[in-house]
Formats: structure tokens, C-alpha cells, sequence
């Protein structure tokens, strides 16, 4: 049952990630487009403040897929000379923290989407970008890092209650995959 | 009293020649006041974020330059209008003018109260290009920062452009930017003379007036004592003091640009100074008045424009239509 | 303050709570019991201006960069053609590793995707060829730290941020101690294979002919770093902008040997979405860090211990020099750039130093940071690319580099003009 959740929660962020992937290419075309405009003495105008944008959509949307690939780092000084039991302690642990520090900036954010509506912010640029556009997707990406997060240390939680604690390693362990790392 | 507080841009003279003294020491020396100062950028702040911060309380006092805050309140935008104040005197009587709108902007805005508005160096325009009037500037790059200075720009029919401050010594050689908006006094210290040829000493950026505010309800928990104090000892011993130095301080900067004049601050340069004549000045304010005001009266919704044309555009002779 | 943040910092890694994640709870801690002010509060503002940066869409560019670079075969291609060179050596190989490292550190702004790019396909040749596990590591390990000494650099493109200096400067500054680092690393190699042949495995010598002609698989990188670090100081791009013509550069690269496929294409994206939130939470954290230790006077408390140290300018510098080598121990590289540049640059700049001479000292102690345990990011990565062994192996091979690195610090501090020499010539 839990390793079906986090097999479709894998799925799901992976297809995320592709997005937010994509999004990134998007904007490298769209910076380069404005390099290349600026020789022939015109420019898009506000590619600053796009990147910042997507850049901050791309961090908040990308967390989770990141968390499910187990890349985020950690230091395993003490937990690699742990058996297999205290091991999965010591990753149940990380994520109840974990899960705990991102509802709180998941939480935290929405003061910054409110205020942007209250006020009908926008953006101190020639654009005038309303802020609630981008302000609303980045803080839904928090909460969907927040989500994904609960729901990871929820399986595991219930793994290691019923004492399948070996099964906890291949999604909430260390350095799994970090021959991928680039 | 323990105020916690955050100034402005840690390397600029305002910081260090009147925000650091005042808190540090004028204050404390003068009443029960325990301050921890800090600034900004030594806080990582975002630029918007530094009134909002203060309303919720997550310090005492803050001060920084109010169109960083425009975002969450465009009304604030007619503080700080560009080309309307010529001498440091003409943009305190605009400051005064505009007082009561901005006090009342950060009472409801950022929950806060405003003790002192103190103007950085005007922001003129540095150009590696042969100009000998604001017409020239039509078809330019120009590297501006803030909102109605780049809307103005436009109008002008330049192309605003941005680069950080850091780059924009190689932006001008390159002709990536053919002119760039800064304070007289910074574009003496980072060199811009030795990239750019041409100075217009008008205010195009105008004087960036930096606002000092203390959180709401922090002021309003203070003693009556306490308050008048504050009051009484940020006017004379930060307020009137940054103003008085202002006006010497433009001439100077000019000076030291151009060399037209005694430097106190080092070698003098030879950039060429531009002269502004009336009718192309008269244009430019046409321009403002025409687009850029009315644009803004727009953005800012409500009757904020006829109260800035009772106020401050009284006391400029400029009307809003 | 500086205890508690020190011993905090310590146990809460210890625990294998994420890197990031801890930054965020030592954040929680200070406001909870140093500051009478509700600093948490502006969590969410923090992490949203710390996100908002176009001056960190670098990040996720150059990763990407490095990305199709190995999964479209230029990389193998390069490793193959400088090991045609330089493998004569004493120490055969593992040249080849400081060789490569320094070739992609001019087109990658990222020491961790440099190493990572050349311990990918570095390792499969040293189990092929026999190599002593540990100097063959550690010098992929340390070789990856030129990449934020080479232009062009996330890390001088944050120093320059966060300094408001010169990032074209910086970029050029860095060049000579760049490549001066890289022959110093070979230079070590060739000394330690002389004392312990066994360390280095074949020397391998090939016809001049062959030489010759993998001269041409080094053209594709050349190309890429001229087009990146053409665009800066030709003034078409700024130094943020150069990572995204970096991309594009290495598309056309990748195109032109054939190498680009759907899966390449979605694996190279997801990949680079995975580093850079890695990155980020780790960024994210340090900042919100960063101003609760600001808010609670961590700046003050600094300055007076320096100031009551009474030190000459000399010294002062070497304190700092310890001081980073300590932080750096424990602290992420880019969490401990963002979190001390505020505090201690101010400091350094009162005695007289110059700002782009610093932030080139910086990163030589940075790039000794990301390969000193117990965090020690390119550490990691190396280790990660292996199929066997531990982590021990890694450190202890790139403990000589270290040592290198610490050499040139000091070099960089008795004639500051290897850093700016290139800046001042230019200018
Ligand atoms: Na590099
Ligand atoms: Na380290």
C-alpha cells in the first residue's frame, strides 16, 4: 500500500518536474531571444523580472519531486554506522522535522499571497506585473511540497509500525540516487 | 526603551554620516533609548518587503527609500516625482507638502508611523554620449530604477533598461546603456566619470526621499514623553541635518564631476556639463504633467490626485488634469 | 549566540535532518530565544525574496549545461582527448581527471556539476585501468572545485551581488588563480607518484599523430566557453544572461554529435529541476538564517570580537582565513558565502582591502569547504558516482589538494596581484 502511494506520488512529481523542467528551457529561450533582440537595438523588456519569477516557481514546484529522489542533502556521519532499524529512526525522524519545517513555510506564505490580494500589488517595474499571478502558484507549490512531504512521512510512519522498517530506505533513506547527481 | 532598528543601504553617506550617529549615539545620549541598529541589506531584506516587515512588528523601525514600497502602495509614487524639485530646498517644501498623504499612506498601508523623510542625492543622468539637450535622449538605452522615472523615460522616448548598479561602469563602456540615473555623489565614487562624458544635472530620478517609519502599535504603546522625545530629537539631530547637507552636497558632487568648482572629495573630473534650456525643460515637464502624472492619478485610484494637487502640486506649480 | 548556532548546527546534522531543512530550524531557534521580536513572521517574505532572483536562474542553467554535456557524449569525448596528453605524467590518469575538471570549469559555473560531470566519466576508466581509489577521487573531488574559481561562477556571480561589485571583474580575476590552482594540482600529483609509484597507476604515452587528432574533440568545449565568456565582456550579455547562452551552446554541441533524444532531452530537465531545489532549500535556509542572526545583532557580536582582537590588517585577514576554513568545515559553500559575505566583507574593506581581491581569497577557502568533511558537497558527489569503497577513500585523497589550495590562499595573500593583475591590465 505505501510503497503504491510514493510509486504514484513518484510519478506524479516526476511529470512536475518535467514541467518545471520545461519551464526553465522556456525562459533560457526567452533571455536569449532578448540577447539577441538587443543587437538589433530593440529588447522584450523585463526578462529581469521574468527569470526572478520563474525562478522562484521553479524552487517552489521543483522541492518535492527533489524530495522524492532523495536529493536533498543530508549528513550521514551517524546514521551510516546504524543498523537497519535505527536507520529507518533516524529517517523517520528527519522527515516528521522536515514535514514540520515546510507546513510552517507553507503556512508563512500565505500571509505574502494575502497581502498582494489585499493590496493588489504590483510589481515596482514598467510591467506592472499583478502579483497575486505569480504569488498564488508559488505559494501552491509550497503547499504541494508541504503535502507530498506528510504524506511521505505518513508511509513511512506506518511502515515502521508494522515493523517493515527495510522498506523505508528506498524512499526516505540517503544518497540513494546520487549516481544521478549532476 | 529597547528599539530594534533597520536603516537604509549600509555603504551610502545617509547611513553612515546621519542613520549611524543619530541611533547610535545622538538617541541614546539624549533619553532612555537602548537601540540595536542594523540595515537592510546587512539583513538580506527584499527591497518590498521592508515596510511590510515593520507593520507586522518583526522590528521597530525601519527606513528606506519609499518607492520600494510602491508596489503595495502606488499612491506613494507621488512622493517622489521626478524634474518638479530643481534645489534641496524646493524638495523639502515638496516633502513638507506631501507629508500629511504619507503618514497617512503608512498608517493604513504598513501599519506604522512616519517620524522623518530624508532625501538621498538628487538621481541625474550620466551619459556616454554626445547630448547637448533632453531631446538627445530620444532612441537612447538608459539605465533608470524605479517605476515613474523609467515610465518618463519612455515618454521621453528613451528606452529604459536594466542593469544592476554594479555593472553599469561596463554597460556604459560597452554602449550596452548609453546613460544611466544615479546620485551625483555615487557616480562620483564608483567611477562613472571615467565611462560616461556627459552629466545633466536635473533630477530625472528624483531625490529618492528616504522614509523612517516606527511600527504602530510599538509607537503607540511609547510614553507621551518618550514620543515627543523621539519626535523632537529625529528632526533636529537626523532630519534637519541630512537636508541642510543636501544642497552643498549636489554642488559639490557637480564639482567634483565636472570641475566646475572646488572638490572637498577628491580629484575633480571633466565630464561636460549639459545645459538645460527652459523650452526643453518646459517640455519635459509638459510631458510629465501631460502622461506620466495622469497615468499615475490612474494607477493610485481614489482622490489621491487632488490631494496631491492641493499639496505638493500647489507648492510646485504643477497641476494634474 | 555563536555557540549556539556552532553546537546546534553540529547536533541537528548529526541527526541527518536535510542540510536546508536544519538552517531553517537554527532560524527558528534564534528567534525563539535571542530576539524579542516575532522574526518567524517574515518566513514567508524571506523565502520568497530569496527565490526571486534572476541573478540565480544561473543555477539551474549551468546544471543544465553540464547535463547535456555528459548525456549527449561531449563530456566522454574530452576526457578521452586530454587523456591522449597529459596521462604521460606521473600519475598517468589522474591528470587527465585535473585536466578535464579544469577544460569544464570554463564552461560551468558550478563546482558540484563539474565534479559530478567529470566523475561520470571518469570512474568507469579507473576501475578499467587499475588506479589507486583514493588520489584518483580526490583529485576529481578537488579538480571540480575550479569551477567556481573559472569564469564563469554561480559563487563570484552571488559575491558580486551580494557586494555590489563587478561580476566581469570578478570573472576575470579569478582566471590566473583558476589555472594556477589546476597546475599546482598537477604539479602535487606528479610529486606524490614520484614518492609512491603505486599511487598512480600506468603512465601512458600514444603517438603524436593520435595527440594530434583529439585535439579536435577538445574544440567543442573551447567553443562553449568562448560563446559564454565571449558574451560578457563583449557586452551582449551580462554574466547571468552568459548561462542561458550556455545552454543554448550546448544544445548546438549536442546536435552536432548527434546526441540529442527525447530521453536525453526529459532526463537532462528533470535532473537539473532535482539540483537546483536542492540547492535552493539549502539557499532558501541560509537567508532566513541569515536575517534572524542580522535581527538578533550576530553582526555587532562579530564585529566587536574582531575589533577586540586588535588586530593589523595582516592579521585580521588571517583570522578570517581560519575562520573559514573552520565554518567551512561544517557549513554548505554557497549557505556560507550568503550567510558571512554581509558581516565580514564590511570588515575586511575597513582594513584596506580591496573587494574583488577578497572574493577571489573567498572562493579559494570556499572551494577547500567542498572538500572538507564532515560537509563537504563534492565529496559526496565523487563518492556517489563510485561503485565501491567509502567516503574515507575520497577525503583522504583530496586531503593533498587541500593543502594546495591552502598554499595558494596564502600565495593570493603576499601578492594579491595573481587576482588582480587580469582585472587591473583590462581595465
Ligand atoms: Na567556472
Ligand atoms: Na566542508
Amino acid at each position: 500500500m505505501e510503497l503504491k502511494v510514493i510509486a504514484i506520488l513518484r510519478r506524479l512529481n516526476k511529470g512536475v518536474a518535467l514541467f518545471v523542467g520545461a519551464g526553465l528551457l522556456v525562459c533560457a529561450t526567452f533571455v536569449l531571444t532578448d540577447i539577441i533582440m538587443r543587437r538589433f537595438g530593440t529588447s522584450l523588456g523585463g526578462t529581469e523580472e521574468i527569470a526572478g519569477y520563474a525562478m522562484a516557481l521553479a524552487t517552489s514546484w521543483g522541492m518535492a519531486y527533489t524530495l522524492l529522489e532523495m536529493g536533498h542533502v543530508r549528513i550521514d556521519i551517524l546514521r551510516s554506522r546504524a543498523d537497519s532499524f535505527k536507520r529507518a529512526l533516524f529517517d523517520v525522524f528527519s522527515m516528521i522535522v522536515m514535514s514540520g519545517v515546510i507546513i510552517t513555510i507553507a503556512l508563512k506564505a500565505w500571509p505574502v499571497l494575502e497581502r498582494s490580494i489585499k493590496n493588489g500589488s504590483t510589481a515596482n517595474t514598467p510591467l506592472e506585473t499583478p502579483l497575486v499571478w505569480v504569488h498564488l502558484p508559488w505559494f501552491a507549490g509550497w503547499v504541494w511540497f508541504a503535502l507530498m512531504a506528510t504524506t511521505i512521512t505518513l508511509c513511512a510512519l506506518s511502515l515502521l509500525i508494522k515493523r517493515r522498517h527495510g522498506d523505508t530506505e528506498q524512499f526516505i533513506g540517503a544518497f540513494a540516487e546520487q549516481e544521478t547527481l549532476q | 526603551e529597547d528599539l530594534s532598528v533597520v536603516g537604509s543601504w549600509s555603504s551610502l553617506p545617509l547611513h553612515k554620516s546621519y542613520e549611524a550617529p543619530f541611533w547610535g549615539t545622538t538617541l541614546p545620549a539624549a533619553g532612555d533609548f537602548n537601540v540595536e541598529l542594523t540595515t537592510h541589506n546587512q539583513m538580506s531584506l527584499g527591497l518590498g518587503d521592508i515596510y511590510p516587515l515593520l507593520g507586522q512588528g518583526v522590528y521597530d523601525v525601519a527606513m528606506t527609500v519609499a518607492d520600494y514600497a510602491v508596489s503595495d502602495a502606488p499612491e506613494l509614487e507621488g512622493l517622489d516625482v521626478p524634474l518638479i524639485a530643481l534645489s534641496a530646498d524646493e524638495a523639502r517644501a515638496m516633502v513638507d507638502a506631501a507629508r500629511p498623504m504619507v503618514s497617512e499612506i503608512y498608517r493604513d498601508r504598513f501599519n506604522s508611523h512616519v517620524l522623518a523623510i530624508a532625501p538621498y542625492p538628487p538621481q541625474v543622468v550620466f551619459c556616454n554620449a554626445e547630448i547637448s539637450s533632453l531631446a538627445d535622449l530620444t532612441g537612447l538605452k538608459v539605465r533608470a530604477s524605479g517605476r515613474m522615472t523609467a515610465k518618463l523615460l519612455e515618454a521621453l522616448g528613451a528606452e529604459g533598461v536594466n542593469v544592476s548598479f554594479s555593472e553599469v561602469p561596463g554597460a556604459l563602456q560597452k554602449g550596452v546603456v548609453d546613460c544611466a540615473v544615479t546620485g551625483a555623489g555615487s557616480g562620483y565614487s564608483a567611477g562613472w566619470w571615467e565611462v560616461s562624458s556627459h552629466l545633466l544635472p536635473i533630477p530625472l530620478g528624483g531625490w529618492d526621499p528616504v522614509v523612517t517609519a516606527i511600527n504602530l502599535d510599538k509607537w503607540n504603546g511609547m510614553s507621551a514623553e518618550n514620543q515627543a522625545l523621539l519626535t523632537d530629537q529625529i528632526k533636529t539631530g537626523f532630519e534637519d541635518l541630512a537636508w541642510a547637507s543636501a544642497q552643498d552636497a549636489l554642488v559639490n558632487d557637480i564639482a567634483c564631476l565636472t570641475g566646475n568648482g572646488e572638490c572637498p572629495s577628491g580629484d575633480a573630473r571633466s565630464m561636460t556639463l549639459v545645459d538645460v534650456s527652459d523650452e526643453d525643460f518646459a517640455r519635459a515637464r509638459d510631458i510629465l504633467t501631460s502622461e506620466v502624472l495622469p497615468e499615475w492619478a490612474e494607477r493610485a485610484g481614489g482622490d489621491w490626485a487632488t490631494r496631491w494637487n492641493d499639496s505638493v502640486g500647489k507648492v510646485v506649480g504643477v497641476e494634474i488634469k | 549566540m555563536i555557540g549556539y548556532v556552532s553546537i546546534g548546527l553540529l547536533g541537528l546534522l548529526a541527526l541527518s535532518i536535510p542540510v536546508g531543512i536544519v538552517l531553517f530550524l537554527l532560524g527558528f531557534g534564534i528567534d525563539a530565544f535571542f530576539s524579542n521580536f516575532p522574526l518567524t513572521k517574515g518566513l514567508g517574505n524571506m523565502v520568497w525574496s530569496a527565490s526571486n532572483s534572476a541573478t540565480l536562474i544561473a543555477i539551474p542553467f549551468f546544471v543544465l549545461l553540464g547535463e547535456i554535456l555528459v548525456r549527449s557524449g561531449v563530456a566522454t569525448r574530452t576526457y578521452a582527448a586530454l587523456d591522449r596528453w597529459v596521462s604521460w605524467l606521473p600519475g598517468g590518469l589522474v591528470h587527465a581527471n585535473i585536466a578535464t575538471a579544469t577544460m569544464f570549469s570554463a564552461t560551468s559555473g558550478s563546482s558540484v556539476a563539474t565534479a559530478a560531470t567529470v566523475a561520470t566519466v571518469a570512474m568507469p576508466q579507473a576501475e578499467k585501468l587499475g588506479y589507486d581509489p583514493k588520489l584518483f577521487s580526490g583529485a576529481i573531488a578537488a579538480g571540480g572545485t575550479l569551477g567556481i574559481m573559472i569564469p564563469p561562477s554561480i559563487n563570484l556571480i552571488v559575491y558580486g551581488f551580494l557586494t555590489q561589485s563587478s561580476i566581469p571583474q570578478l570573472f576575470l580575476a579569478g582566471l590566473i588563480p583558476g589555472l594556477g590552482l589546476a597546475l599546482m594540482f598537477m604539479l602535487i600529483t606528479v610529486i606524490i607518484c614520484l614518492i609512491r609509484p603505486d599511487l598512480g597507476g600506468l603512465r601512458r604515452t600514444f603517438p603524436f599523430p593520435q595527440m594530434l587528432r583529439a585535439l579536435i574533440d577538445l574544440v567543442p568545449i573551447l567553443m562553449l566557453f568562448g560563446m559564454i565568456v565571449g558574451s560578457i565582456y563583449a557586452g551582449w550579455a551580462t554574466p547571468t544572461e552568459a548561462a542561458a547562452v550556455g545552454v543554448a551552446g550546448a544544445f548546438l554541441i549536442a546536435l552536432a554529435f548527434g546526441g540529442v533524444s527525447w530521453d536525453m532531452l526529459t532526463q537532462s530537465l528533470t535532473g537539473t529541476v532535482k539540483i537546483t531545489s536542492m540547492i535552493m532549500l539549502i539557499v532558501i535556509g541560509a537567508s532566513f538564517l541569515n536575517f534572524t542572526l542580522a535581527s538578533a545583532g550576530l553582526g555587532r557580536e562579530l564585529t566587536e570580537f574582531m575589533d577586540g582582537l586588535g588586530l593589523s590588517p595582516l592579521g585580521f585577514i588571517l583570522v578570517v582565513v581560519v575562520l573559514y576554513i573552520v565554518l567551512g568545515f561544517f557549513i554548505e559553500t554557497l549557505s556560507l558565502m550568503v550567510v558571512t559575505i554581509p558581516i565580514i566583507v564590511p570588515m575586511v574593506l575597513v582594513q584596506g582591502y580591496d573587494v574583488i581581491w577578497f572574493g577571489i581569497l573567498m572562493i579559494v577557502l570556499i572551494e577547500m569547504a567542498l572538500i572538507t568533511p564532515p560537509v563537504g558537497l563534492n565529496l559526496y558527489v565523487v563518492q556517489g558516482a563510485r561503485k565501491s569503497g567509502n567516503l574515507n577513500e575520497v577525503m583522504l585523497g583530496a586531503l593533498p589538494y587541500c593543502l594546495t589550495m591552502l598554499v595558494m590562499a596564502f600565495l593570493l595573500i603576499a601578492f594579491p596581484s595573481i587576482a588582480l593583475f587580469l582585472p587591473n591590465a583590462l581595465q
